[in-house]
Parts: C-alpha cells; structure tokens; sequence
C-alpha cells in the first residue's frame, strides 16, 4: 500500500502541474447543468413538482453534472502519457507489486473527484441547490461521487494498458458516455418511457445518480443510498480483477 | 555464480500476420563485475533479451537467472537487484530530476529520508545538482541521459542493464556516461551493456557478444575475437572491431557524422 501511496502522490502532483486538464472537468458539468436546467426548469417548478420535494429543478440535475465530472478523469491519458515515452517501463522494473502500479492513479484520482464533487456543489449552493440530507449526507455524497470516479477511471486505465494509444483510449471511453445518458436524467425513472425505462433499470449508473439524487432532494434514503453503493462496489470489484489481470499479463 | 546466465532464451511474437522469432535460442554468461556488451544490428534482438532479462518481457521458452534470481519464477526477486536505464530515457517530464529520483528511492523502500539523501548524492554523481529541481522537460538529452542512469542506481543495484545509453548524444556527452559507467562498475556492479557503437563496446567493456538474427553469433573478449578474425583471414593488418561486426554480421558500419549507418556487405 505504501507504494501505491507513493505513486498516488506522483499523480496528484502531475494534476496539479497540469491544471489545464482538469478546468474542464469542473467547467463543462456546471456548463451542462446551467443548460439543462434553463432549458427544462419552466417546465418543472419547484413549487407544483412533486419529484423536486420542494427544491428547484437544478437539484435535479446536480447528480447528472457531478457524474460526468466524475467520468472526466485524466488518468488513462496520463497513463498513456507514461507508456509511450517509457516511464511505466522504468516503473515496471521497480520491484513495486502490479497492483500498486494501477492503484496509484485510481487512488489520486478518487482524490481529485472528491474535491472537484465539493466544489460542484459548494458553487451549486450560491444558486440556491441544497443537499437536504445534511452534513453527513454532502459526505455520502461527494464520497459516492468519488467511488465512481474511481470506477470509471480504472476501466479506462484498462483500455489504456490494452491499447497503449491516447487515440484509441479517448475513442474507446466513448464507449462508456450513453451509459450516463441512459439513465433518468431528466425525470425520475417512472416517467421514462417504456423502453427507457428498462434501459435505465439495467444501467448500472441509474442506480448511483439516483442514491445521490436522493441525498440532495430528501433526507438519507438508506435503501437508495445502500443500492447506489452496493453498485460502485460490485462495479470496482470487477474493474480491479480485470485490471490486475491486464497489468500482469502486460508485456 | 555468474551475474547473468540465460539458456536457450527465445521469444516469439505472435500476431495476425503470423510469428515472430525474435530472439531464437540465446545462451549468455556474465561474470559478477563484468562490463559484458551486446551488439548487434538494429532489428537482431537486442532490446527484446534485454527486456527478457529486466523482466519487462515475458519468455517464450529457455530460462534465465539474473543476480541468482530465476527471471520466471522471481521477476521481483530480480527487481530488486537490477537497475535498468533502457533505450528511450524513460523519465516523466512534469517532475523534476531530484523528485523523480526520491520517487524511485521510495518504490526500493528507502524511507523519505533515505531517498532524499540518496537523490542528493546520485545528483552530485551524474552533475545535475544545479538543474535538481526543475522539471525535466527542460532537460537536454544528456541531461536525461544522466539522471536516468542516475534512477537505475538509486538502491545500489547488483547489476545494471543499460540499453544504448549513449545514442544520440553528443561526443562530449557520451564520454560523461562512459566515464559513469567504469566508475559504477569499479564499485562492484556488474554491467549489461547494448549499443551500436563499437567504439563503445572497445572502450568498455571486458567481454561482448554479437546477436544477429536473434542469435548469438560471436562471444569473446573484444581482443580474442580480433585476434581470431586476424588469424582466419589472414588480414595484413590488425583487425578491428568494425571487422569483426562485419564478419559476424555480414554488415559493415561506417560513421559519418555522429551517425551510424549499416551498408549491406
């Protein structure tokens, strides 16, 4: 674990000295939720909308913003970065176990979500958004957010130790976007449409944006909170199984 | 017990166009304190037994022990033991020379301390004291040259492979990281050396080996095999080791310039 911390360290540093990959990932979110909801906030008010439990429809979109800050995660392409200019070879002949080399990145990478997630809602909170859960529910939730980030940078970090090309990382990651969008990000899940309805049932990502959706809207909903959870775990279960596979077997 | 022993070493590569044997059947033998250079024209094997040998590569079949370490069975066990500084300076340009250099120290367990100190050290060794702590994008190549054999050396390795270190460099630079390498190797460590320069291989090491093809085709020390080349060809003059590459590989390599280029014989 200490070189996992080690190399997480390494990472946080390469974030910091490269701010011009991560502005985005704080802008591009709050530049959709600012969009979303001039576009579809008339339509549901705050004060007639039984989903909304009394907030605005910007707390509605919160979640769809904090998860796609979360799916912007840098650490593939830095990866890649180490690949081609032969730094993760010099780091593979370290005696530092496999698995330490992918957990450095994912561990940085929780690090940042969790702070770009406090952010997007301390700035969501001068519009007026509250988390209704209270201070330990913003933790339930920014720490959510985090896991996932965490999730969906180590499947990419998969695609990265496939590939080895930041092309074929960037293009492949495209892959995984509908997964956000095939969820009830508009309107809760009982007002999809029928085939959208099962898409999102079957999405994994449906059943975290609406444990977060309910730390913002109402008080700890544990059975939501739980299966939101229960899903990142299952999720990042399997993405370290398969990356410590990949890692191994990398030649 | 020898540095480096591998036998019968192969690795094929597979692919949609069929395979690859590019290494095919290499038997090597490095004495503990040897500086041992590898030759060979570009494409004959040389990185592939050397990434074999770090590790880095796994293999087809054969079996190598590296510091006493089975490649195979131990790849940590010989981790520990080898500093490697492979063709391309793989360095990360966003830090800076001692950041990476204490980074390196860390992931051989020398606490924080240790590794600072260790860094501090290895930077007055290869003379970066000065550009320390800037980042190493601004570094010129020998500049990386150097701080990468500097993060080969971090945890006293037992043996140091060292992949074409001088390619690339200028002259002044390339007798800086000779002069590193006997000084290194006076310290006990044992050297594996590839490069294109036949200059090189005479000036330091003890005994080399030519691959060609992914096969070993000449071993010896670099006088024995002039001496043997003289002996069979009966030339009128001594031979040289640009000859005997010739004769084992049938390439000539001249240099114009700095650069070295391989003419079909």
């Amino acid at each position: 674990m200490t070189h996992a911390l080690v190399l997480a360290r390494r990472a946080l540093r390469e974030g910091i000295r490269t701010p011009e990959a991560i502005l985005p990932t704080l802008f591009i979110p709050l530049f959709f939720l600012v969009v979303n909801v001039g576009q579809a906030a008339k339509i549901f008010p705050g004060s007639s909308t039984a989903f909304l439990h009394g907030q605005g429809y910007g707390a509605f979109q919160l979640p769809n913003s904090m998860l796609l800050a979360a799916s912007f995660g840098s650490a593939a392409l830095f990866l890649v970065e180490d690949i081609e200019g032969g730094y993760f070879d010099k780091l593979r002949a370290t005696p530092v176990s496999r698995s330490a080399l992918v957990l450095g990145r994912l561990l940085a990478e929780g690090v940042k979500t969790l702070l770009l997630a406090a952010l997007i809602v301390a700035v969501s909170l001068a519009f007026g958004i509250r988390v209704a859960s209270g201070v330990g529910g913003f933790v339930l939730l920014i720490l959510l957010t985090a896991l996932w980030g965490v999730v969906y940078a180590g499947f990419m970090q998969v695609i990265a130790l496939k590939t080895r090309s930041a092309a074929a990382t960037n293009s492949a990651g495209l892959i995984f976007f509908p997964l956000l969008f095939l969820t009830p990000n508009f309107v809760p899940r009982r007002l999809l449409t029928r085939p959208m309805e099962i898409a999102a049932t079957v999405n994994p990502v449906t059943y975290v944006m609406e444990a977060m959706r309910s730390l913002i809207l109402q008080d700890i909903v544990w059975s939501s909170v739980l299966y939101g959870y229960a899903v990142v775990a299952a999720a990042g279960a399997l993405m370290l199984l398969v990356s410590v596979r990949v890692i191994r077997n990398y030649d | 017990m020898p540095a480096i022993k591998a036998t019968e070493l192969v690795k094929t590569y597979g692919g949609r166009g069929g395979s690859v044997d590019a290494v095919q059947g290499v038997d090597l033998e490095v004495a503990a304190g040897e500086v041992f250079g590898f030759l060979g024209p570009n494409g004959a094997g040389k990185s592939t037994t050397v990434r074999m040998l770090t590790t880095l590569l796994s293999i087809t079949s054969g079996r190598a022990e590296v510091a006493g370490r089975d490649v195979a069975a131990d790849p940590e066990g010989v981790r520990r033991r080898i500093g490697v500084a492979l063709q391309e300076a793989g360095l990360d340009p966003r830090q800076t020379g001692r950041e990476l250099l204490v980074l390196q120290g860390r992931l051989f367990d020398l606490t924080a301390e240790a590794a600072a100190e260790r860094a501090s050290e290895l930077l007055a060794l290869v003379e970066l004291e000065e550009a320390a702590d800037r980042p190493i994008k601004g570094y010129s190549g020998g500049m990386r040259r150097r701080l990468d054999l500097a993060s080969a050396l971090v945890h006293e390795p037992e043996v140091l492979f060292l992949d074409e270190p001088t390619t690339g460099l200028d002259p002044a630079s390339r007798i800086t990281v000779w002069s590193e390498v006997r000084r290194i190797n006076e310290r006990g460590t044992t050297v594996f050396l590839t490069t294109q320069y036949l200059e090189e291989a005479d000036q330091l090491c003890d005994r080399i080996a030519i691959i060609d093809g992914g096969r070993i085709v000449r071993a010896g020390t670099p006088e024995e095999l002039k001496a043997e080349l003289g002996r069979r060809l009966g030339l009128g003059r001594e031979a040289t080791l640009d000859d005997v590459f010739m004769d084992a590989t049938g390439r000539a390599r001249t240099q114009v310039a700095g650069e070295v280029h391989e003419v079909s014989a």
